[in-house]
Parts: C-alpha cells; sequence; structure tokens
C-alpha cells in the first residue's frame, strides 16, 4: 500500500512538474517558430496577488464588420489575422466557428455585438512588469501619446492557435527601457 | 497541566470536594495528555514557517525581476517546487510524522503556486485569477489523501473557494461548476477525519471552514433574484440540521460550526423575507431552472438529514429552528396566491425563532442562548420600525417591551441558577 502511494506521489510530483513545463515548451515554441503581428495597444495598470504587478493592453484590434447575424452573441470567437501596410496586425475574418483558410488566428472573447459589428476582446492583454515599473507605464504611455506619431504595441507571436505576447514597444523601444528613461528623467 | 486546573484541583481539594488520590490521579492524567503536546506545538510552528516562507516565495516572484535573463528565471521557477517536492518526499519515505508531513505538504502547495505564477509571468500566459486557481488545485487535490495532511485538506478548501468567487462574483461571470466536484473531492477526507480524530483541533477548525465555503461560493450560482434566498436557506436549514447530528451536537457549541453557522444564517434570511419588498418580488419572479433546481436539492439533503434524526429518535424535543427553513419553503410555493399571508407567516415565524430561543436559553441555563433569543425580536421590532406605518406612540411601547423582556428574562434565569446552586450546594445561601 505505501508502495503504491509513494508511486502515485510521485506520478502527482511528474504532472506538477509537467504543468509548467508544458506552459514554457508551448510558449518557447510559439515564439521561435510562430508569426510576429504588432497590435497597436494602450496600457492601464492593475495587480495580480500571484503573479504580481502587470500592464493591461487595451488593443486598437477590438472590433470587426462581418456578414453574419452577431445580435446576443457572447462567447468565444476565432479572429483571423492579416497585416495592414504599415505592418501592424489588422483582422480579416472573425468568426462563431473555425474557417476552413490557411491563415493564423486567435480565439478571442466577444462579450457584446452591434448589428454586424462585432467586439471582442483578445486573449494576450496581460503584460507583467516589474512593481516599480508597473504604473509608471502606464503614465509614460499616456503622457506619450498625447503625440499622436507615437505609437504603442505589443509584440505577439502566433503559431498553431497560440499566442505569446513577447513585449511591448513604444516606437520600437522596449517599454521596460521607455519607462527607465522616464523615471530619470522624472 | 495549565495553571487554572491547578488551582481549581487545589480549590475542590481544601473544600473537601475531592481527595488526594484523586488529585494524584488527575495530575497524572494531564502529564500524560501533556506529552503528546511538544510534537503538537512543532507541528503548529512547522506550518506556520512552512506558510510564510512560502507566501514570501511567492511575493518575491511577484516584484518581477526584469533584469534578469529569461532562462535563469525559470531555473528559479522550479527551484521552490522541486525543494517542496523533495521535503515532502523525505517525510514519506523516512516516514516521519505529522511535524514533517504537515509543513512540507503546505509548502509544497505554495511552491507550486509560486512555480506556475512566475512562468506565468515570465511568458506573460493570458487567463485571468481563477483558470490560474484552477491549474494550481488541480494539481495539488491529491496531496490530502496521498500524504493524509490535513493542512493539504485546509489548503484545498481555501483555493477552490478563492477559485468559485474570483470566477463567479464578477460581472457576468460564469457558474463555476468545478467548484461542486473540487468540494466533494475533498468530503470522504473530512469523512474519515470524523470518523478517526472527531475530538482534534483539525476536526474542530473544519467543522468551521467546510460550512463557510459553501456559504461563501453559493451565491455565484443564483441569478440574483428571489430564488437565491431560498437557496440560501436550504443550505442553512441542512446545515443546522447536520449540526443536529450526535457527532456534532456531542461537541462544545464552538466546535459545531454547523449549528451556529446554521442558526444565524437561518435567522438572517428570514429576517430579510420579512419585508414586503421580498414576498412582492417573488410574486413576479418565475422559477429559475438552476436556482430551482439548487434549492431543490438543498432542501430535499436538508429533509433527508431530519428523516434520518427522526428514524434514529434524535429529535427528542421539539425545536422549531430545525423546521424553518421547510414552513419557508412551502410558504414560497404559495407565493402565486399573493403575498400578503407570506408576510404576516414569516412575520410570525421570526418572532417564534425569538421566543424559542428564549425557551431554549432558559431550559439550557444559557445566557448567550436567550440573549440569542431577544435579540431576534429585537430585530425583528427594528426592521418593522422602519417599513410599517405605526404610531410613534405604539413603536416606543413596543421597544419599552422588549428591553423590559430582556431584563425580565434574564432576571428569571439568574433566579433559575441561584435556586439550582442553592439545592446542589445549601452553604451558598449565605455568599447570594
Amino acid at each position: 500500500m505505501r508502495k503504491l502511494i509513494l508511486i502515485l506521489l510521485f506520478l502527482l510530483f511528474a504532472v506538477q512538474l509537467s504543468v509548467p513545463a508544458r506552459m514554457i515548451f508551448q510558449q518557447e515554441d510559439t515564439i521561435q517558430e510562430g508569426t510576429a503581428y504588432k497590435f497597436k495597444t494602450r496600457p492601464i495598470d492593475p495587480t495580480d496577488p500571484f503573479r504580481g504587478k502587470y500592464i493591461t493592453l487595451n488593443y486598437e484590434l477590438n472590433s470587426f464588420e462581418t456578414t453574419e447575424d452577431w445580435e446576443e452573441y457572447r462567447g468565444p470567437v476565432f479572429v483571423y489575422l492579416g497585416m495592414d501596410e504599415a505592418g501592424f496586425a489588422k483582422a480579416t475574418a472573425v468568426s462563431k466557428t473555425q474557417l476552413d483558410i490557411d491563415q493564423d488566428f486567435v480565439e478571442a472573447e466577444s462579450n457584446y455585438n452591434y448589428g454586424k459589428t462585432v467586439h471582442f476582446r483578445l486573449p494576450f492583454n496581460r503584460f507583467y512588469m516589474n512593481e516599480h515599473k508597473a504604473y509608471d507605464a502606464e503614465v509614460s504611455v499616456r503622457e506619450t501619446q498625447l503625440d499622436t506619431t507615437k505609437i504603442c504595441y505589443g509584440l505577439v507571436y502566433v503559431k498553431d492557435r497560440t499566442a505569446v505576447l513577447d513585449n511591448v514597444f513604444i516606437d520600437d523601444i522596449p517599454i521596460q527601457q521607455f519607462v527607465d528613461q522616464f523615471q530619470n528623467k522624472e | 497541566m495549565n495553571s487554572k486546573i491547578k488551582n481549581e484541583l487545589a480549590e475542590l481539594l481544601e473544600a473537601d470536594i475531592i481527595t488526594q488520590d484523586t488529585v494524584q490521579k488527575i495530575t497524572a492524567y494531564y502529564q500524560t495528555k501533556d506529552e503528546a503536546k511538544p510534537n503538537r506545538l512543532f507541528t503548529i510552528f512547522g506550518v506556520l514557517g512552512a506558510l510564510l516562507s512560502g507566501l514570501g516565495i511567492i511575493l518575491i516572484i511577484a516584484h518581477n525581476w526584469d533584469t534578469m535573463p529569461k532562462n535563469i528565471k525559470t531555473i528559479f521557477a522550479f527551484l521552490p517546487l522541486i525543494i517542496g517536492q523533495m521535503a515532502v518526499s523525505y517525510s514519506f519515505i523516512k516516514k516521519k510524522g505529522s511535524a514533517w508531513v504537515e509543513p512540507s505538504a503546505t509548502f509544497l502547495i505554495l511552491s507550486v503556486g509560486a512555480t506556475i505564477s512566475l512562468v506565468s509571468q515570465i511568458y506573460n500566459i493570458p487567463g485571468n485569477l481563477s483558470d490560474f486557481l484552477l491549474v494550481w488545485i488541480a494539481i495539488t487535490a491529491p496531496l490530502m489523501y496521498l500524504l493524509r495532511s490535513n493542512m493539504a485538506m485546509m489548503l484545498h478548501l481555501v483555493l477552490i473557494t478563492w477559485y468559485a468567487a474570483a470566477l463567479g462574483y464578477t460581472y457576468r461571470g460564469p457558474i463555476p461548476w468545478w467548484y461542486l466536484l473540487l468540494f466533494a473531492w475533498g468530503i470522504p477526507y473530512y469523512v474519515r477525519l470524523q470518523k478517526q480524530e472527531v475530538e482534534s483541533n483539525i476536526s474542530g477548525v473544519l467543522n468551521w471552514l467546510l460550512p463557510l465555503s459553501p456559504i461563501i461560493v453559493l451565491g455565484t450560482f443564483t441569478n440574483g433574484q428571489s430564488m437565491g434566498f431560498l437557496m440560501y436557506l436550504g443550505l442553512f436549514g441542512l446545515f443546522y440540521n447536520l449540526g443536529q447530528l450526535p457527532v456534532f451536537k456531542n461537541q462544545k457549541l464552538r466546535r459545531n460550526g454547523y449549528t451556529v453557522m446554521g442558526s444565524l444564517g437561518t435567522i438572517s434570511i428570514l429576517m430579510i423575507l420579512t419585508f414586503k419588498w421580498f414576498w412582492e418580488d417573488a410574486f413576479q419572479d418565475p422559477f429559475a431552472p438552476i436556482d430551482t433546481a439548487f434549492a431543490g436539492i438543498l432542501f430535499l439533503a436538508a429533509i433527508i438529514v431530519l428523516a434520518y434524526l427522526y428514524q434514529k429518535k434524535l429529535l427528542k424535543s421539539f425545536n422549531l429552528f430545525q423546521y424553518a427553513f421547510l414552513i419557508v419553503g412551502l410558504l414560497y410555493l404559495t407565493k402565486s396566491l399573493g403575498y400578503v399571508h407570506n408576510i404576516v407567516l414569516t412575520n410570525i415565524l421570526v418572532a417564534a425563532l425569538g421566543l424559542f430561543g428564549i425557551k431554549i436559553g432558559i431550559d439550557k441555563s444559557s445566557y448567550a442562548i436567550l440573549n440569542y433569543g431577544l435579540l431576534i425580536i429585537t430585530v425583528l421590532i427594528v426592521c418593522r420600525f422602519f417599513d410599517t406605518d405605526l404610531d410613534f406612540i405604539f413603536r416606543g411601547i413596543l421597544f419599552i417591551a422588549v428591553g423590559a423582556g430582556f431584563f425580565f428574562a434574564n432576571y428569571l434565569l439568574l433566579k433559575k441558577q441561584r435556586s439550582t446552586a442553592l439545592s446542589i450546594n445549601p452553604k451558598t445561601e449565605t455568599d447570594a
């Protein structure tokens, strides 16, 4: 009986190790092999009790005009991705079901719709930051965005419906570095 | 042995109630009991140490060391988990007692949380708090059975409650169905504990924590209409009747969370149900399917417990608190007939419960229960103070009457206790 418990205990340990390991593998695989998309965004800063401070990214890509009737629908949607002329991500199609087209897509959450326009929230909207930088990230970006030529975007790798938010940039400067510069100026 | 017992023994010996021989026997009994204490203390401090250091690691991780390279951070992510697993393996293989098992299990559970926190942070893995908690719970849930760890059971309860509240109490939050399964997962462990270690401290703590969890979570299953109150009434009725089972009733009231929370909960819900607005809303509300199903299951479970108590001849004296949920449940079924009779009958029921509390208090010579009964009546009157058009004079007289009732009932009980003391020991007459 004790032996059996010991085996079960080690099996549980293996599961406990495999869960974070699988998380890492999936994310790394997407970063290495996936396609990179830039999503224009604006950050705000809340806190998670375990994972620390993060900035929530409000992406400009949050709606799409479809041909279907979307009234009263709330639930998961498949957002198919392409790139605009400036190299930023755009939606090429949004559907309640998976489409038979050879394009990268991400699963988003649709909360409300108006007519044939579907509104959705992209899942990779949390970017964890150092506790002393998250709030300043929000402030510095807000101040920067008064200057409409500066662009804030999230760099997201997409592969096989997995999307990994790698970093957030303001005019191609990583946000950590941008906040460092902002804090030094203060 | 604590000094209070020593003093009591000296007093009893001096008053010729017990002999020197009895004093020695009692002292010897407590000394053997105390021998188990150092180990227990070691367990408690070990668990506290593991809790604090585990939470400390989570906080340090939450700081987010953004200057550290990703691969170093990933190694650090696994470090607490591996230390926790090694500590658990050591305490299990070396057959160490609870002083090792409990702290190592506590540390392992927290380190699992720390590891997935850090990995989520490094890779900005999407998902809100409830998703994160669900993964954490799923990969630590078997520990309570494999290690027979009470702390693992307690942390499981805390985490599943947190998960359900984080998911269900958000705007348009979904129903946390997984909670039901995860809650049921811990029940066999709790039942075993009640069978084998009914007197232990941990049983007493779990007698509070276990019912508290569904009380917190049940609200996530309702759509917010009047049936939600019925669900809670069914739950409190179930708890009150569970508290009357010998396994709980034979314990001190402070170890019987079922009775205390069942009674307080029943009274709180009934107090809300004495208001006109509730029955007016109920009159219009349809029978929402999920709410109705939950209320039905909870009422049925409470009735089954009542039937069991009846079958085992444990319903010796009539106790209105045991049936209150059923009476209101039946009233709710008549809601389509109008609301006036329901308002009046619920008010009468609450007043009757107050009087019943006073009666139980006097019968058991308990000031706490007596004043609880009086408090129920007082709160009922205060509630009616706001929503009735009675004269100020009438209301004033009512308040004075209840105030006088407090004095009178307490005086009656004091008198009863004195006469009992006199009949046992006539010497106390001179003291009084």
